[in-house]
């Protein structure tokens, strides 16, 4: 253990363990979320991000997506800046013009765990799960780091448990899970119970924890987390901005 | 074929993945590819889902083979299919040509994107006429025209039995929007919603003597006799439109009684018709039509909505510079209706750009 201060006068204690919800005052937050084409990676990204940011923690978000130039984090890019977050990846104006060629990754992604504070890796689906990471220098010397897959069960090849346990086994390396199930704007808490269930067997199979669900803040209702066996977390969408 | 689905279920989705799920559970045994933004997960997800349905895929080495392989597949007597988009739709006009002349029923799926450019991957409804005339010939084609995930997977099960039914090549045209958003779909196997699948059959290879136990099959693309061509495409466009009362498909409402009709298609058709309602609410009589066959297009129905409606105007929006809206005309020749329009090229088209629009030309 050793300390090391922060900006605005914080002592963080770095230590290795359990990350989930992160207090004031606790280690460097380092996570990659990885998973399946539209499971909400970038989503949950953003969303942590912003969390960690309003605990007056600083948080650098990096764009690991080398598929395409859809659906990323760049439109969201100055918005993102201007709420406080440190972004590594390209901005459309900086892919302008490069048309397919413009899925590729802003080099100071490589470096992007020798950033201070928390850092947080958006990776894309193309890529099979943690082995994008080979791509990050320092990662074997990163022992804070946590690959999160993130799960919707509405999902058509991640609906069932088999379905969820092989995936998840294909992914390689998975330290927790997100349970991210909803249907966009149909999306019920029947559906997002049902959907937890049904990742929960799955994870428990493989003994992988949950670390939380995942739930839309427009459906947060008095009590909801009483209903779910593993802590909720309410998020806001943006990536329905982001579509190009 | 066994259930695919079983019990219906809402599924959270892409485009291209629902294409993907249409195809498989319409039956369709092998898709030939090429990659090409914005199409490639309707390929990534069709490998997935293929070696567990023992269903087959090609990557061929361009867009021209990957059109000529599905010509040959179904001549073969099995469901195939391709995707493409913008320039793969270029140069698959010379296979689809080809599925024209011999009647091949061919299923393509193109995700529209912009031009003119061989490598602008962003969404654009600029495939139209490249869709619906693009090759060497008169157009003897079905297009389908979707707005949706729901219509992309209703309209491919569709395609595939209307390709099969009367043989002429069917393109279900979506866009790069469509292609990547992600909204929920109902996924079905369609004997559940009551469809019966078309069976498909050979082409070729046929048993039995010709002339005594069966016709010949003529699959001809080469004419080398003038008169013989004219007996042959004479012969096409009958045929063509004697079916195509049965293959006009469009959408209607408010046109009873309208100032202005906002014609659109695809994806903008759901800002066109959103507002039209918040033109109702404030008052201005406002009427939707969207043609969802584009080939052949709904130009009867279109004259009686114009007539019933009693519109002096109609605004036509596309994210295109007028490709749509050319087709429109010509189908409509003789209408005394002012046309105006609103040209987006490359731009999505959202409800408030066909409000302002119609409030500017009122």
């Amino acid at each position: 253990m050793k300390s090391r201060s922060f900006n605005k006068g914080f002592i963080y204690i770095i230590h290795r363990g359990g990350v989930g919800f992160t207090a004031k005052h606790t280690a460097r937050v380092i996570e990659a979320f990885i998973g399946e084409y539209a499971s909400g990676k970038s989503e949950l990204a953003i969303n942590r991000a912003l969390e960690l940011k309003s605990q007056g923690r600083r948080v650098t978000l990096v764009d690991l997506d080398t598929v395409e130039p859809f659906y990323t984090l760049r439109p969201l890019k100055s918005k993102l800046e201007s709420m406080g977050i440190q972004m590594i990846g390209f901005s459309q104006a900086d892919s302008f013009g490069l048309g397919e060629t413009g899925a590729m990754l802003d080099p100071r992604a490589r470096w992007a765990l020798m950033n201070e504070g928390d850092i947080l890796l958006d990776i894309g689906y193309g890529v099979h799960g943690a082995q994008a990471l080979n791509l990050v220098e320092g990662v074997d010397q990163t022992p804070e780091l946590k690959v999160m897959a993130v799960i919707n069960q509405s999902r058509p090849m991640t609906s069932t448990t088999r379905d969820i346990q092989d995936y998840l086994l294909s992914l390689g390396r998975v330290d927790g899970i997100i349970s991210n199930t909803h249907l966009g704007d149909e999306t019920t808490i029947e559906i997002i119970e049902q959907g937890n269930h049904i990742i929960m067997e799955a994870a428990a199979a493989l003994d992988i924890p949950v670390y939380y669900v995942a739930i839309d803040k427009k459906l947060q209702t008095e009590g909801l987390e009483n209903r779910f066996p593993v802590p909720v977390k309410y998020i806001n969408r943006f990536m329905p901005n982001a579509i190009w | 074929m066994g259930k695919i689905i079983g019990e219906p279920k809402k599924a959270f989705i892409t485009g291209n993945e629902a294409v993907a799920w249409a195809c498989l559970v319409s039956g369709a045994e092998i898709m030939f590819g090429y990659p090409i933004t914005p199409q490639n997960e309707v390929m990534h997800y069709w490998t997935r889902l293929a070696p567990k349905y023992d269903r087959r895929f090609l990557q061929t080495e361009d867009e021209l083979s990957a059109g000529f392989t599905t010509c040959g597949a179904v001549q073969s007597g099995v469901k195939a299919f391709t995707a493409t988009a913008g320039p793969g739709n270029v140069l698959m006009q010379e296979p689809f040509g080809m599925a024209e002349a011999m009647r091949l029923p061919l299923v393509a799926m193109i995700q529209q994107r912009g031009g003119p450019s061989s490598g602008t991957v962003i969404y654009s409804q600029q495939e139209v006429t490249l869709t619906t005339f693009g090759g060497n010939g008169e157009g003897h084609r079905i297009v389908y025209s979707t707005s949706g995930h729901q219509e992309i997977y209703d309209y491919l099960i569709k395609a595939f039995n209307v390709a099969w039914k009367y043989r002429f090549p069917v393109f279900v045209l979506g866009d790069g929007y469509q292609a990547k958003m992600r909204e929920p779909l109902e996924m079905y196997d369609p004997e559940d919603h009551g469809i019966e699948l078309v069976k498909p059959y050979p082409l070729i290879g046929l048993g039995g003597k010709i002339g005594e136990e069966r016709e010949p099959s003529h699959l001809c693309n080469i004419y080398s006799m003038e008169e013989e061509l004219y007996d042959v495409v004479m012969k096409m466009a009958a045929e063509y439109e004697a079916i195509t009362p049965q293959l006009m498909e469009w959408e209607e409402e408010f046109c009873e009684d309208a100032d202005i009709l906002i014609v659109s298609h695809g994806v903008v058709a759901r800002a066109a018709y959103d507002a039209v309602k918040a033109l109702r609410s404030q008052g201005i009589k406002a009427a939707y039509f969207r043609p969802i066959s584009l080939r052949p297009f709904p130009a009867q129905q279109l004259r009686d909505a114009i007539a019933k409606s009693g519109a002096k105007k109609m605004l036509v929006a596309e994210s295109a510079y007028g490709q749509f809206e050319r087709l429109l005309k010509q189908e409509i020749y003789g209408e005394t209706i002012k046309i105006e329009h609103l040209f987006m090229p490359g731009v999505g088209i959202i409800d408030y750009d066909v409000i302002e629009k119609v409030k500017s030309i009122l």
